[in-house]
């Protein structure tokens, strides 16, 4: 009798729980993501399959979490022999490592899930604020400095330059572009960075408002675009919006191939997205599908994949420390640097910039142009900014997509 | 520390890359803008005289709903715009 007890608690998770409790804490960290997924509204699209995945990753012997392959490409099997991953066919990979696996390679480590996220993305983008006022999309260039601030720091902490890259990429405040970027350069850190890039993105309305409290005046938060533009009119009128809007797509896709093809997968995809949308009725069949079908699809096996990644082996380390905080960092650096430039724009130009459109300049659209219209209608109701800080918010896309090619070009 | 100067060099190319980028698509756009301008002025409108006819087009439509929500027992006396 006592041995029959005795094999079936071998048989429970609990064996493998009272041996090792740092499964505890993951528990803990899913129950925390599932938190702010559900009851504070954080991102629930992604926080809850994420926070779903890391519960389910961490149950021993459930074998739903994800084998990282150490630099060789190599995976321990059961009986401790190494085998390349990359030559294992995937029904093998399912066979010997689970069904979660098998969605993490075939999905996620191929790199097909972001740009197909991209793709939705583009679909529910409007490029009109962005074509009505061009000139404001600089400011998303301005924007992508946090990146490369915390590329360096992180180099200057020991972070090897690929890992250094990938930690950098949450300052884009884009979770795909995060996503795609660290599956190229480093695998391993996959977990760790996708929940700071989700979790920044999901604290937007915190962090841009506490960084524009440090950088701007309240004279440079109440000016007013709607009367810069009064008194300095654009001689540029758009007289075909339509016939614009799609152009724009390809016009964009094609020079960003000839000037970086790396990262033409993941704003190809945007554009391509984009340009369905705006051909209007001959395409709505892939509009309705690209935008909710294929997108939702995508998202729920790109949650519960990051969240699976998110073992206790791989994600109790004073790494995952360095790159949440590394990430906060980024983040509030690229807000930093886009209300800087706007700062230097107004030293030198007649017609005025609010530095909203600078703050805005970091992706994680269309949240960063709400709250940066929240802020400048609370020193002034009628200085509604959101069209202005579109033009960067979506040029930001652009630019972090941009940036991400470049590391992927250097470090990959 | 050795990687510094690595790091240094991708900060460079990665703004010079993306400042780059987002001028030529700024100067581009406003190229296309001034091409299509000339090319294609007009937005194609839908005709006002059709406006005049939208509750006759409509009521057929209105009707068919109305009875299908009614078991057949509702019927439309009045089509008044709101606004």
């Amino acid at each position: 009798m006592g041995e029959i007890l005795d094999r079936l608690y071998h048989m429970t998770a609990l064996s493998d729980l009272i041996a090792d409790p740092s499964y505890l804490l993951m528990y803990l960290l899913a129950f925390v993501l599932l938190y702010l997924g559900i009851v504070k509204k954080y991102e629930p699209l992604l926080l809850i399959p994420i926070g779903f995945g890391v519960l389910i990753a961490n149950f021993p012997g459930g074998e739903m979490g994800v084998i990282q392959a150490n630099a060789e490409g190599l995976v321990p099997l059961a009986d401790g022999t190494m085998v390349d991953i990359w030559k294992m066919p995937l029904h093998e990979i399912a066979h010997e490592f689970g069904i979660m696996n098998y969605l993490y390679y075939a999905l996620i480590k191929s790199g097909l899930l972001p740009p197909i996220i991209f793709m939705g993305v583009g679909a529910m983008t409007d490029f009109g604020p962005m074509l009505r006022n061009l000139k404001l999309a600089i400011f998303g260039a301005a924007a992508q400095f946090g990146i490369f601030a915390v590329l360096l720091a992180s180099l200057a902490l020991g972070f090897t330059p690929q890992e250094a890259g990938s930690l950098g990429i949450i300052g884009g405040a884009d979770g795909p572009t995060a996503i795609f970027t660290t599956i190229k350069l480093a695998p391993h850190l996959l977990g760790p960075i996708a929940i700071a890039a989700y979790s920044y993105m999901a604290l937007v309305p915190v962090i841009i408002p506490l960084v524009v409290k440090l950088l701007c005046t309240k004279k440079e938060l109440m000016i007013n675009m709607k009367e810069q533009d009064r008194l300095y009119p654009d001689k540029m009128q758009i007289k075909n919006m339509r016939v614009a809007k799609i152009v724009f797509p390809i016009a964009v896709t094609v020079i960003v191939a000839i000037f970086v093809p790396t990262a033409v997968s993941l704003v190809g995809m945007l554009m391509f997205g984009n340009l369905i949308k705006e051909i209007g009725a001959d395409t709505s069949r892939l509009f309705t599908t690209i935008s909710n079908g294929l997108m939702n699809t995508a998202t729920v096996f790109l949650g519960l994949c990051v969240g699976a990644t998110m073992t206790a082996e791989s994600f109790l380390n004073l790494q995952t420390l360095g790159i949440i905080a590394g990430g906060f960092l980024a983040f509030a650096l690229s807000i930093a640097s886009g209300i800087c430039m706007v700062k230097i724009w107004n030293l030198f130009a007649k017609k005025k910039v609010n530095p909203l459109v600078g703050a805005t300049g970091l992706s994680a659209v269309p949240m960063a142009s709400r709250v940066c219209n929240g802020i400048s209608t609370k020193y002034d109701p009628k200085n509604h900014v959101l069209n202005y800080c579109m033009s960067s918010n979506i040029a930001g896309v652009i630019g972090s997509a941009v940036a991400a090619g470049v590391l992927i070009s250097f470090l990959g | 520390m050795e990687n510094m100067g690595l790091g240094l060099e991708l900060m460079g190319i990665g703004m010079v890359t993306v400042f780059v980028i987002l001028l030529i698509v700024i100067f581009g756009s406003r190229l296309l803008i001034t091409i299509i301008n000339r090319i294609a002025p007009e937005e194609s409108k839908p005709q006002k005289a059709a406006a005049a006819d939208d509750t006759a087009a409509v009521k057929p439509v209105l009707d068919a709903a109305v009875a299908q929500l009614t078991g057949g027992k509702g019927h439309i006396i009045k089509i008044t715009k709101i606004s």
